[in-house]
């Protein structure tokens, strides 16, 4: 496409280009040849000169053939990495490498951070009503009078009032729905239905929207919405199990007094959902109202990438386990971790002691000034801006302490344990 | 931005320059001469020291007469990318796509159309009139996002470290070799940025003298690796918003930085598909050189080396 006199023209442009703008390091200047006097010794050197320039681009390409076959191998060992990690056995639905790597974030976390950070709070002028985005362990409405706070681990529990042999045994009374509450679609895990696209129609295929509505088959006893029988597991239903485990069954049902199981959302049943006969306290809400009021604007934060400012009122969590203090190890240490539990057992958290007595791990008993609406988690919930969303239980049942990492609804579904912000 | 080496690529300079003083043979013991650029082009490679792998003077044909400078290669290897930049380089590349491909799962989740708060964030507009999106649902199902999320933030959180490590190490390594004078935009930069860009559009002609990056490639490089630290940033302020709140606070809060993030990472997109244009439009010779090292040039061309240790 160019012919020759287009080539002058540029080598001329440049030139005068680079006289205007002198540069030191300008290289390409020729100096004038006597094109006659040079022609024959150019055409006598230019075999010597092919060969070297030839020899130049052999140690070029033998340069290249080494590196490219570097390359190769380390791209090979980095596809080979990513498979690993792709294809290594799951730990609580992700890849072990992952999980592991998530655990290790969290130590480095801990470690330079110590959990001591306070979130910055707000103008209450700023804040607006929680969205709702998840309604675990809250498909039909609490009835207020039959809210007990179950406390397991206390230090000298048997001193309190509130004691009582058996937590289990306490029962929780609810009713159906009055109000569903803005329910809206939890982007967290995929629905157990088919649709999994992310796109308009899939809102009112979405497995989640008649918990909203309290109508959902769970109501009448049957599984929780998300793990509806119409999708995936009607084969599981269709299994016929051997007529002695049938037996077994319905005979541990009856010794349940035939109560709706607990852990009955995808998660599964909680490995810390207490045994029959766990002793522990009771408490009223007057026992945890009793404690100072506390308001607080913060900033809420959900692993789906929305956050909100949001009002918060209620009792610092700190001051109710001061009041009902961990009893000690045998070794004299504390109990590192405290569990928490719906009342139905379906939705679950961990936290470390330490994360608890964080000042502003607040047990929420009001929102933007009113108190909290059952779909935000009536009568109380927790608010731990230190933390994700999830680990924000809603109508919390049971405080435990344990030595023990306790188990957590969503890291089962694969998300992260510690959840630190 | 070219990568192309300069020189209009096809002419080599004719290297075997009558007019010059016949003495090169008798100078090239001379291990560090220092070439100024002014004593135009004697004897190139042969008394060069950085032109690593110019091959042994080969067979000097010694001619009859003596007041000549014998034949000398008209290309030689100039040792243009250092070993640790290429590695990091490339290992940069596939992590650089993971981070982006398992921020797309993450992202997913916040940008669900038909709910009720679409795209609070990320979208480009002004108050209330938004008049792009990010991004449309044929887009998600076209990569395969929806709920992979846990699956996002693993990866995510993973190569965040190498990601990290690659880029400290990288800007440790341009420190300590001297190769950030390469890279850092002079003064003239912006000037010559211009001029390279207009030449490219077939605007103008003439590119402006060039060592080893022109002053768009010097910008482009220099904004890339500040471009990374912002990422760095505004991912730890969103990663841990309350421990290190005062970071998320001076970039504008959490909102902000996590919009901030998104730009960063689009840039980092705009920025590949510039520079992988021109590396095509630059090729082979100039491609090659991030492989193995080496590029062919002018025997006449100065070594980058000296550029290397003083600027």
């Amino acid at each position: 496409m160019s012919d020759g006199r287009e080539e002058r023209e540029e080598q001329e442009q440049r030139r005068k280009w680079e006289k205007e703008h002198k540069d030191p390091d300008r290289y390409h200047e020729e100096a004038p040849r006597d094109w006659e006097r040079d022609g024959d010794r150019e055409r006598r050197d230019s075999q010597a000169v092919e060969a070297m320039d030839a020899e130049v681009r052999a140690q070029s390409a033998k340069r290249t053939r080494r590196s490219f076959l570097i390359a190769a191998a380390a791209a090979a060992g980095g596809y080979s990495f990513y498979r690993w990690i792709d294809r290594s056995p799951g730990d609580q639905l992700i890849p072990r490498p992952l999980r592991k790597m998530l655990n290790f974030n969290a130590s480095v976390s801990r470690g330079i951070f110590e959990d001591r950070g306070l979130a910055p709070t707000y103008p209450v002028s700023r804040s607006m009503e929680l969205r709702t985005n998840g309604n675990y362990g809250l498909k039909m409405d609490l009835v207020p009078d039959s809210y007990r706070l179950q406390m397991v681990g206390v230090a000298n529990a048997k001193a309190f009032p509130q004691y009582v042999d058996d937590v289990t045994a306490w029962e929780y009374q609810y009713a159906a729905k009055k109000d569903a509450g803005p329910v809206e679609h939890d982007t967290k895990v995929a629905p157990k239905a088919d649709t999994t696209s992310g796109n308009g129609s899939k809102a009112k295929a979405d497995p989640n929207s008649d918990a909203g509505a309290g109508e959902g088959p769970m109501m009448l006893g049957g599984p929780a919405s998300t793990m509806s029988a119409d999708g995936g597991d009607k084969k599981a239903a269709e299994v016929k199990m051997p007529p002695a485990f049938e037996a077994a069954f319905a005979a541990l049902k009856k010794s349940q007094g035939n109560k709706r199981p607990r852990g009955q959302e995808e998660a599964g049943m909680s490995d810390n959902t207490l045994d029959p006969g766990t002793p522990g306290l009771l408490l009223k809400m007057e026992d945890v109202t009793s404690l100072p009021h506390r308001d607080l604007v913060t900033e809420f934060k959900c692993i789906e990438g929305w956050s909100q400012v949001v009002h918060w009122g209620g009792y610092r969590l700190a001051d109710l386990i001061a009041k009902y203090p961990p009893e000690r190890n045998p070794d004299g240490t504390l109990p590192k971790y405290v569990y928490m539990e719906t009342p139905d057992g379906d939705y679950y958290c961990g936290f470390s002691l330490q994360a608890c007595m964080h000042p502003q791990s607040l047990l929420a008993t009001e929102m933007a000034g009113r108190p909290l609406a059952q779909w935000h988690g009536a009568p109380m919930r927790l608010h731990m801006p230190i933390k994700y969303g999830y680990k924000q239980i809603k109508r919390i049942g049971l405080i435990a302490y344990t030595d023990m990492q306790p188990d957590d609804y969503w890291t089962k579904l694969g998300y992260d344990w510690y959840a630190g912000l | 931005m070219p990568e192309k080496p300069l020189g209009g690529s096809d002419e080599v300079n004719p290297v075997v320059d009558p007019a010059a003083e016949p003495l090169a043979l008798a100078e090239s013991p001379q291990p560090e001469k220092t070439r100024s650029a002014a004593d135009d082009i004697p004897a190139p490679a042969l008394d060069d020291p950085a032109a690593v792998a110019t091959p042994n003077p080969a067979p000097v044909v010694v001619v009859a007469e003596e007041t000549r400078v014998p034949p000398a290669a008209t290309i030689r290897l100039e040792r243009k990318h250092p070993l640790a930049i290429r590695w990091m380089h490339w290992v940069n590349f596939p992590v650089l796509f993971t981070m982006i491909w398992s921020g797309l799962l993450i992202y997913w989740n916040d940008s669900d159309n038909a709910y009720q708060h679409p795209h609070a964030v990320y979208r480009i507009g002004v108050g209330s009139l938004t008049i792009v999106r990010l991004f449309p649902p044929w887009f998600w199902k076209a990569i395969n996002a929806p709920y992979r999320v846990t699956e996002g933030l693993g990866y995510h959180f993973f190569f965040m470290w190498i990601f990290a490590i690659n880029g400290v190490l990288y800007v440790t390594y341009l420190l300590i070799s001297g190769e950030w004078r390469l890279l850092v935009p002079e003064r003239r930069s912006i000037a010559d940025a211009i001029q390279v860009t207009l030449v490219d559009l077939h605007l103008r002609k003439g590119l402006p003298p060039q060592k080893k990056y022109n002053g768009a490639q010097r910008i482009a490089y220099a904004s890339v690796i500040l471009m990374g630290f912002g990422s760095l940033i505004t991912g730890l302020s969103i990663y841990k918003p309350t421990q290190v709140h005062w970071i998320t606070s001076l970039l504008g809060g959490y909102e902000m930085a996590r919009w901030e993030h998104f730009w960063l990472t689009m840039g980092f997109c705009a920025f590949f598909l510039v520079h992988v244009g021109q590396v095509i439009l630059a090729g082979w010779n100039n491609f090659r050189s991030m492989v193995s090292g080496y590029e062919i040039v002018p025997a006449a061309k100065p070594s980058l080396e000296e550029e290397r240790r003083t600027g």
